[in-house]
């Protein structure tokens, strides 16, 4: 992560680890909320949305490190809709909204700036809401963390439970919390979710 | 469980170890060699670690107090429960009524903090390590002082009502604009991200003058003097990269890069041989972790780096 040569903009340069960093985080993990809703919009089962969306950064950056993408929005879609493609093929679902909504890619990676902008601008009140949508144990230990900047030693000795169930609580606490501070729904996720699919309709 | 998600639980397991105090070089090497793995292992990180510095915001925001009553409320009759809620809250309103001036609002950071508040105008200021500020905003006025530090101010628009940042003998006014004001001692340091904003010396003695600066700019004051540096949206973009918990430098002399690195850190870099001092570097950093840039001096430098307590030396 750390070098000595000059950093330029991530617009200009070929990628080397450390641009690469800085531009999924700067220029597309603010898009996660549009993808997650592309990717809902056009796929059946609700329950492949996270697997399709971390596919669809493991080729963005895969992509990014030959050629830099000038336009993040249009990039990310691009990949998803390639991906969904495959996805579909595999399964043989045709879904009609999947072909008509790749035709618009372009209106949509332009129509989704000002919502983006507006939750750049709101990130204070998410950070409080996705806190406040933890369970309570949870959030505590979050809190005891984040605010008091307690280490899990010690915010297991304060709460008087073991090093491992803070860490647990930690974790999953840390991942609805991000899910929820980029776009997401901040709900907590347990390893046993393996409900059966569910075949919705292909459209909202 | 899903691949996506197991990555993600582990990708967490690696971010939490990181953020404890005893996390080792050696815990960061095996952290490097998996992320290394794979651009999935990658991406699941850094999309976490993101999101988890986005965060970082409520740490701005004062705890709720409700569930700190809620255990000695429970114990009680539900009526006196109601009843003392109901007297909780009249207090609270009678605290509330319009008071008038405004209450100046004062807020600090320690060494390697950062915080984000905002004020009751629609503005908001992010405070970087170390800083001292006090601020004075309602319905006619807004005004903000700089005690010390660095503050980062979104000035929500209101061109009735000027925004006004008093750092040392310097005052900046703005109408609605992005802007962070720096104070080191007598040094002032202005950087526009957006906008324009007037820059005005306050020192008794001093004429009037005023010198308005725009996106791009950065305006360093000491004493009676003030240089605006020539436009340059890269180098603002630079001097803000604390607020994404980095630093950039741009070939600067070494001395520069060791006294910024000073503010983050309780142990202080110190380099005696002006020669060193004088060595032109740049690199993106992360001020908290010290170690890894004096192993950058010695390694692709040829430094010499010695420690005693908090005090660590860096020569030839």
């Amino acid at each position: 992560m750390f070098y000595i040569n000059e950093v330029g903009r991530w617009t200009q340069r070929t990628m080397n680890d450390a641009n690469l960093h800085r531009w999924f985080q700067e220029a597309v993990l603010p898009n996660e909320a549009m993808l997650v809703r592309f990717i809902r919009r056009n796929w059946p089962n609700s329950d492949d949305v996270v697997d399709i969306r971390q596919d669809v950064y493991e080729h963005a950056l895969i992509g990014a490190q030959r050629a830099i993408p000038v336009t993040p929005r249009a990039y990310l879609l691009t990949i998803a809709r390639n991906i969904l493609l495959n996805r579909a093929r595999r399964a043989k679902i045709v879904s009609f909204d999947l072909v008509a909504d790749l035709e618009e890619l372009d209106y949509l990676a332009e129509g989704y700036d000002a919502e983006n902008t507006l939750v750049a601008r709101d990130q204070l009140r998410r950070a409080e809401a996705g806190l406040d949508l933890l369970p309570p144990r949870c959030r505590e230990v979050v809190r005891l963390r984040k605010l008091e900047g307690m280490s899990t030693r010690e915010v297991a000795a304060h709460l008087g439970v073991g090093h491992h169930t803070v860490e647990r609580q930690l974790t999953l606490g840390m991942r609805a919390l991000v899910d929820f501070m980029l776009g997401g729904e901040g709900r907590i996720v347990r390893k046993t979710a393996t409900v059966p699919p569910r075949q919705e309709a292909g459209h909202e | 469980m899903s691949e996506a998600r197991r990555l993600e639980a582990l990708a967490a397991q690696w971010l939490v170890r990181r953020e404890e105090p005893d996390w080792s070089q050696r815990q960061q090497d095996e952290l490097n060699a998996w992320l290394d793995e794979s651009m999935a292992h990658k991406a699941a990180f850094w999309r976490l670690e993101h999101g988890w510095r986005e965060a970082d915001r409520i740490a701005a925001v004062a705890p709720p107090p409700s569930r700190r009553t809620s255990s000695w409320m429970s114990y009680l009759p539900r009526l006196t429960a109601l009843a003392a809620s109901l007297l909780i809250a009249a207090g609270l309103g009678f605290i509330m009524l319009p008071a008038r001036p405004q209450p100046v609002l004062a807020a600090k950071t320690d060494i390697g903090q950062r915080r984000l508040l905002e004020l009751g105008d629609g503005s908001r200021i992010e405070m970087n390590t170390r800083s001292a500020i006090r601020a004075q905003v309602g319905r006619d006025e807004r005004e903000v002082w700089i005690d010390k530090g660095e503050v980062y101010f979104e000035v929500f628009h209101d061109s009735g009502h000027p925004f006004v940042v008093h750092a040392g003998d310097r005052r900046v006014t703005v109408l609605g604009t992005k802007f962070s004001v720096r104070r080191d001692r007598d040094r002032v340091i202005v950087s526009v991200a957006e906008g324009k904003v007037r820059v005005d010396d306050e020192s008794a003695d001093a004429p009037a003058r005023q010198s308005v600066i725009t996106a791009g700019d950065i305006a360093i004051a000491r004493g009676a003097s003030m240089l605006i540096t020539q436009k340059s949206e890269e180098k603002v973009s630079d001097q803000l990269a604390w607020r994404n918990g980095i630093l950039r430098f741009d070939q600067q002399p070494l001395g520069e890069v060791i006294a910024e690195f000073n503010r983050y850190n309780l142990s202080q870099i110190a380099v005696s041989d002006p020669a060193v001092a004088q060595m032109r570097m740049g690199g993106v950093f992360q001020p908290g972790n010290v170690d890894a840039f004096l192993r950058l001096l010695e390694d692709a430098y040829g430094l010499h780096v010695s420690r005693s307590g908090e005090t660590i030396k860096i020569s030839r």
